[in-house]
């Protein structure tokens, strides 16, 4: 049966290249006195990506153009953040207390909360309408 | 949409809101903030956060609201033009060892732990593990993975190189680590929720690279699995700018696997079936990497199976186990190969028996569905959209018993292990996606 020399060390817990001889020694003593050479340099690589450029979007003229809240229409557009409901239901509340001419209609946008709605902003631009949308978390 | 729109968000995600908004082109974006959390909180906690001030401006909230609505545009709303970002030179100034490795880790390109840096020598030879051209682009990712919530990065198989040197990675891993960058899969993925990846190798691949799928299979013992695992974090990072705490990371307390991620090499010369590629429609000699995902892997060495005497039933016991998942993210049993024939014995002689039983015995109340947050967040939306079950299981009465999972497709089976012992491992992981390594030879 062949011994694996190195495995039969490593089981008796002792590291193959102290035993190996003085020549390892000196062979490591050598490499490591290279790699800590005051003067060595290396260039490394960058490891970035590639990201995209951004284009600028400027805001759209707004239609309708609010001037104020007055006597306007908002949707309330939960997007399915837990208790992000409750949140808009009390700003619903606040407008009713402070700006009672503002109609508010809570609504959950349909879809995971990155996904996007097209109906619902149909049906909102249709009403003349703004919107606040929220919230996480 | 041309619509008066304010988005409100907590106040926790400012700094990733503001920054987000900026490379979407819209840097003066009307955000307004609320204090954090709104989860949790009183109707008469959340009265008070809208009657309060805007945590980011200090003004009162709703004023804030009201003029991110009627506020006139400005000059700086109405800017167009194009903004090139730059990630800095090809190449870093010529440096020591051992101040590289304080450049890198303080520049935010490593995982914090020692590189070997990658100097165009070493990545020369890495590029000799595959065939493709270095500038080929392999793909993109995103810190946000596939909801389109952050920007994707283009990326070639050069930079997949650079990264898999500071890895410790061989050239010979480079065909497994093109087709995990290429599969879309960011292993950092931006979310809340410490979510974390997975990769499970196939194929003869595994012998040619001395992969570890017996004993020991998910601990440090092969190089392979340890430096592919972590190269992937790596390419993550600094590929899909993932990874970035505040910034394109938010984990409340992250994930530990995270380090080098869920590396699975299936033990298929120890496993009763078919290998997960052969189920995917790959042929057995390909080599195949499956993704997946999910909120993290869980002891499975208790329950019923493995009591003392009698006839085990692993079967239940991981239904035991399945109890506390969330059903989105599914199920990835990690069979031990003496659990995997034990079951093979009791007439599970496919893993697609096995997976009907899960989903027909892992149930809930509709209840107990609708009450998760997972369900509300992501599958309610579906539900409104009339997507089933989602749709159904809204409507149900609430003791009626549902399956936990949607579909069985969210359950899957990996024989993995080293026969030492039969205590298989569970993960609240699904599959998303199977790809060729071969492509990338």
């Amino acid at each position: 049966m062949k011994i694996n020399r190195r495995r039969l060390l490593q089981a008796l817990g002792m590291s193959p290249a102290l035993l190996a001889g003085t020549n390892v020694a000196a062979r490591e003593n050598a490499a490591n006195k290279a790699s800590s050479g005051a003067e060595q340099k290396l260039v490394g690589l960058n490891p970035k990506g590639m990201p995209p450029a951004t284009t600028l979007l400027p805001m759209a003229p707004r239609r309708p153009r609010f001037s104020s809240l007055e006597g306007k229409t908002i949707y309330m557009v939960d997007i399915g953040f837990n208790n992000g409901d409750v949140f808009l239901h009390e700003m619903q509340r606040w407008f009713k207390q402070h700006m009672p001419s503002v109609t508010t209609i809570y609504r959950r946008k349909a879809g995971d909360y990155p996904q996007d709605d097209p109906k619902l902003w149909a049906e909102i631009k249709a009403a003349n309408a703004a919107v606040i949308m929220g919230v996480g978390h | 949409m041309k619509i008066p729109t304010c988005p409100i968000v907590t106040v926790a995600f400012e700094h990733e809101c503001k920054l987000n908004a900026a490379k979407r082109g819209m840097p003066t974006l009307r955000l307004v903030f609320t204090p954090h959390p709104v989860w949790g909180k009183s109707p008469e906690q959340l009265w008070a956060y809208v009657n309060g001030p805007d945590p980011a401006t200090k003004k009162p909230l709703m004023q804030e609201v009201i003029g991110a609505l009627t506020n006139p545009l400005t000059a700086a709303d109405k800017k167009t033009g194009t903004i090139t970002p730059s990630v800095g030179p090809e190449k870093f100034d010529a440096d020591t060892p051992k101040n590289l490795q304080e450049f890198y880790r303080n520049n935010g390109y490593t995982d914090y732990l020692p590189i070997i840096i990658p100097t165009e020598e070493a990545v020369d030879e890495m590029l000799k593990g595959t065939s493709h051209h270095p500038d080929e682009v392999v793909g993109k990712l995103a810190a946000a993975g596939g909801t389109n919530a952050l920007e994707a990065w283009k990326f070639t198989v050069r930079h997949v190189a650079i990264n898999a040197v500071m890895a410790g990675a061989r050239p010979e891993y480079m065909p497994v680590l093109l087709a995990i960058a290429s599969s879309g899969y960011i292993s950092l993925i931006s979310s809340t929720n410490d979510l974390a990846y997975g990769a499970l190798i196939n194929g003869p691949i595994r012998q040619k690279l001395n992969m570890n799928s017996g004993i020991g299979a998910l601990g440090p013992f092969a190089q392979a699995n340890a430096a592919i695992g972590r190269a992937w974090t790596l390419i993550s990072k600094n590929l899909g700018n993932a990874g970035i705490p505040g910034e394109t990371y938010m984990g409340d307390m992250g994930n530990t696997l995270n380090y080098i991620n869920l590396i699975l090499v299936e033990n298929e010369e120890a496993s009763p079936w078919e290998p997960f590629h052969v189920q995917h429609g790959f042929k057995k000699e390909e080599n195949v990497v499956s993704m997946f995902g999910g909120l993290g892997i869980s002891a499975g060495q208790v329950g019923k199976g493995s009591g003392v005497g009698g006839t085990p039933h692993f079967d239940k016991q991981y239904v035991d186990l399945f109890y506390t998942f969330t059903g989105f993210f599914g199920a990835l049993l990690l069979c031990e190969p003496i659990c995997a024939q034990s079951l093979k014995e009791q007439g599970y002689d496919t893993k697609e028996k096995l997976i009907d039983y899960f989903y027909k015995n892992t149930t809930q109340t509709a209840k107990e569905y609708r009450d998760r947050n997972w369900s509300y967040l992501f599958e309610y939306g579906q539900a409104l959209k009339g997507v089933e079950p989602f749709a159904t299981w809204y409507k149900l009465p609430d003791d009626t018993v549902i399956p936990k999972f949607p579909h069985p497709d969210r359950i899957s089976i990996v024989v993995i292990g080293g026969s030492t012992d039969p205590v298989s491992q569970v993960a609240n992981f699904s599959h998303g996606k199977s790809v060729s390594i071969d492509k990338w030879m």
